[in-house]
């Protein structure tokens, strides 16, 4: 791809991750509930998958060839819902009803209410050793899907976590990429000062268990289709991209602020935040 | 009593999953280093790529399980019933119940009778209670080893997730080879209530029919029903089956606190039978190690123990 391609291609996705932004904190108003801060840490990550990578088609949520998601931090699917909404898997005026009773758009995802969506989640850790078993499949059955999973940092505490990193790495799971959204913060507050999963770094971690780790800005786009691609040339082990995040990435007074790790934007806030969004 | 004949409940699971996944290649099998315990090395040997080894690691293997559920294949999950429901438990809830997923578990160890020797930690006298606790949840303790092949063949195209329990390796064989097993419809062993009937599960059930055949001798009717499919409950053949009698028996290798006894029970009482219940089983108590027979007649479990819990509720009910 040559470099003006390259640029027009950051440029929609940056578009479009706004958008997904927007109508995250949109919904969360509306709903009167949610996960603002850990969505808008991934968004940048959800944006390059849906929108860039994955091999994906709205119209047949399961085909077999499909590549597949997991959001091991269900709580932020948020972002998620409105990346599927965008992408014709259900009507986006579906998404102010999440959370809500009669609502398809359940508190954390669900496989078979949602389309688009791959696995159940919401209970932390399971992603790692769910994709495993996607991934087993694929090889298995000679199909060249991919799984992508992204696992909180917070969430790395879960013990689940690395069964499913020593599973996955034992079984050199080269089709399965996950990205650790170090965001540095959990629900308690800072990683470091809660669990310390960082103290000693997770990349280090992950590679002691045999998986190819690579640490990326999580919001600077050539460098994550950069690490997406470079997991895809990967043939002998699973790759964790540790991507560098910023909490309540794209809004000022949410970034790197824990009080909207769980809370609701009323309609002063979530119009400042729109119009940051905007303005970026 | 005459050397008894016994044969290998897990054996006979792994013998019906090895014969299924010679006819589909989506059966598949997760191991949580249980290959040996679950005495599937044949299955291990001959489907090398379709046995997947997780390794000490119980959650992941059900959730692992999820995954290759998720894309279309039949996994069994296969290790002590214990693991698979307590250390497991938020997995099987989640991601093979709530999910719907086909994933099975063959839960190893089943009772005092399966975990025996191994003790508290390794017999499984409450997962009955907590898999009953999960919507959709297809749970079966088939009587013995050519029951449990039975069960296995039918299970395995069933939809949702289902659980088979079985034991040590050293059931008595209490069925003929030929059998039927026929999924959510009980099995009445031997007809003959006009005072009592008696429902029981698992290799218990030797010591059930021992007492039905002693207080039989002694002029007392007992029906003996193998319920061995827990869920979904063959509701009508419970009320079939209780209406002719005096008095009901549960009889259960497990906590009598959410089983097989409970089933009863609920159904018992939600269809206003007022006939006395007596349920046997663990009785808020754990587990000894111990020989597996020698636990049941500890435990309250025994042919005598059976046959006296028969005749004092008669007693209660005669004028």
């Amino acid at each position: 791809m040559n470099a003006v391609d390259q640029e027009a291609r950051i440029a929609r996705l940056k578009s479009v991750a706004a958008e997904l932004r927007k109508n995250t904190l949109t919904l969360i108003h509306k709903a009167g509930d949610g996960h603002p801060g850990p969505a808008l840490s991934i968004a940048d990550l959800v944006t390059a998958l849906y929108f860039d990578e994955m091999r994906i088609d709205p119209k047949q949520p399961k085909w077999e060839d499909r590549d597949r998601f997991l959001l091991s931090k269900g709580h932020a699917c948020t972002v998620l819902y409105a990346a599927l909404a965008k992408l014709g898997f259900f009507p986006e005026s579906l998404l102010p009803s999440f959370r809500s009773l009669g609502s398809i758009l359940q508190g954390h995802p669900v496989m078979d209410k949602i389309p688009g969506v791959d696995m159940t989640t919401g209970t932390l850790g399971h992603g790692l050793s769910v994709g495993a078993g996607m991934a087993v499949a694929g090889r298995l059955g000679k199909k060249d899907y991919r799984v992508y999973v992204i696992v909180g940092d917070g969430e790395a505490n879960e013990g689940i976590v690395w069964e499913g990193a020593q599973v996955a790495g034992n079984m050199r799971l080269a089709n399965l990429t996950a990205f650790l959204d170090l965001n540095n913060f959990q629900s308690g507050g800072a990683i470091n000062e809660v669990s310390g999963i960082n103290r000693i770094p997770v990349a280090d971690k992950f590679r002691a268990f045999g998986w190819n780790t690579l640490d990326i800005d999580g919001h600077d786009y050539k460098q994550i289709l950069g690490a997406i691609a470079a997991a895809k040339n990967e043939t002998a082990a699973p790759t964790m991209i540790v991507a560098h995040t910023i909490k309540g990435k794209g809004v000022p007074f949410m970034e790197n602020n824990n009080v909207w790790h769980k809370g609701v934007p009323n309609a002063e806030q979530l119009a400042e935040a729109v119009k940051a969004l905007e303005a970026a | 009593m005459n050397a008894e004949k016994t044969a290998s409940t897990r054996q006979a699971a792994s013998d019906a999953i090895l014969e299924l996944a010679r006819a589909d290649p989506k059966v598949v099998m997760v191991s949580a280093d249980s290959v040996k315990a679950a005495r599937a090395t044949k299955f291990a040997e001959t489907f090398p790529d379709r046995l997947f080894e997780v390794g000490i690691a119980e959650q992941t293997a059900v959730a692992f399980a999820a995954g290759l559920a998720s894309c279309g294949y039949k996994p069994f999950v296969m290790t002590y019933a214990n693991f698979i429901t307590m250390r497991a438990c938020e997995q099987v809830r989640n991601y093979a119940g709530y999910t719907h997923l086909g994933v099975k578990l063959v839960g190893l160890n089943g009772g005092l009778h399966g975990g025996e020797r191994e003790g508290v930690t390794h017999q499984s006298v409450e997962d009955l209670a907590i898999l009953r606790a999960i919507p959709g949840m297809e749970i079966v303790v088939p009587a013995d080893a050519g029951q449990v092949g039975k069960a296995t063949r039918a299970i395995v195209d069933r939809p949702g997730p289902g659980y088979i329990r079985v034991g040590s390796g050293r059931e008595p064989v209490l069925c003929a080879d030929d059998e039927p097993f026929v999924f959510d419809k009980l099995r009445v062993m031997r007809q003959n209530g006009r005072d009592a009937t008696i429902f029981a599960v698992g290799p218990v059930l030797r010591n059930v029919l021992q007492a039905a055949e002693a207080l039989n001798a002694e002029g007392v009717g007992v029906t003996v029903v193998d319920l061995h499919t827990l869920k979904p409950l063959d509701r009508d053949g419970i009320l079939a089956q209780i209406a002719a009698a005096k008095v009901v028996i549960t009889v259960e290798d497990h906590n009598v606190i959410g089983g097989l006894g409970s089933a009863v029970a609920e159904v018992m009482a939600e269809e206003a039978c007022a006939k006395p219940l007596a349920r046997l089983g663990l009785q808020e108590t754990f587990g000894v190690s111990g020989e597996g027979n020698a636990l049941l007649d500890a435990f309250g479990m025994s042919a005598e123990n059976i046959a006296g819990a028969v005749k004092r509720l008669l007693g209660r009910v005669r004028p």
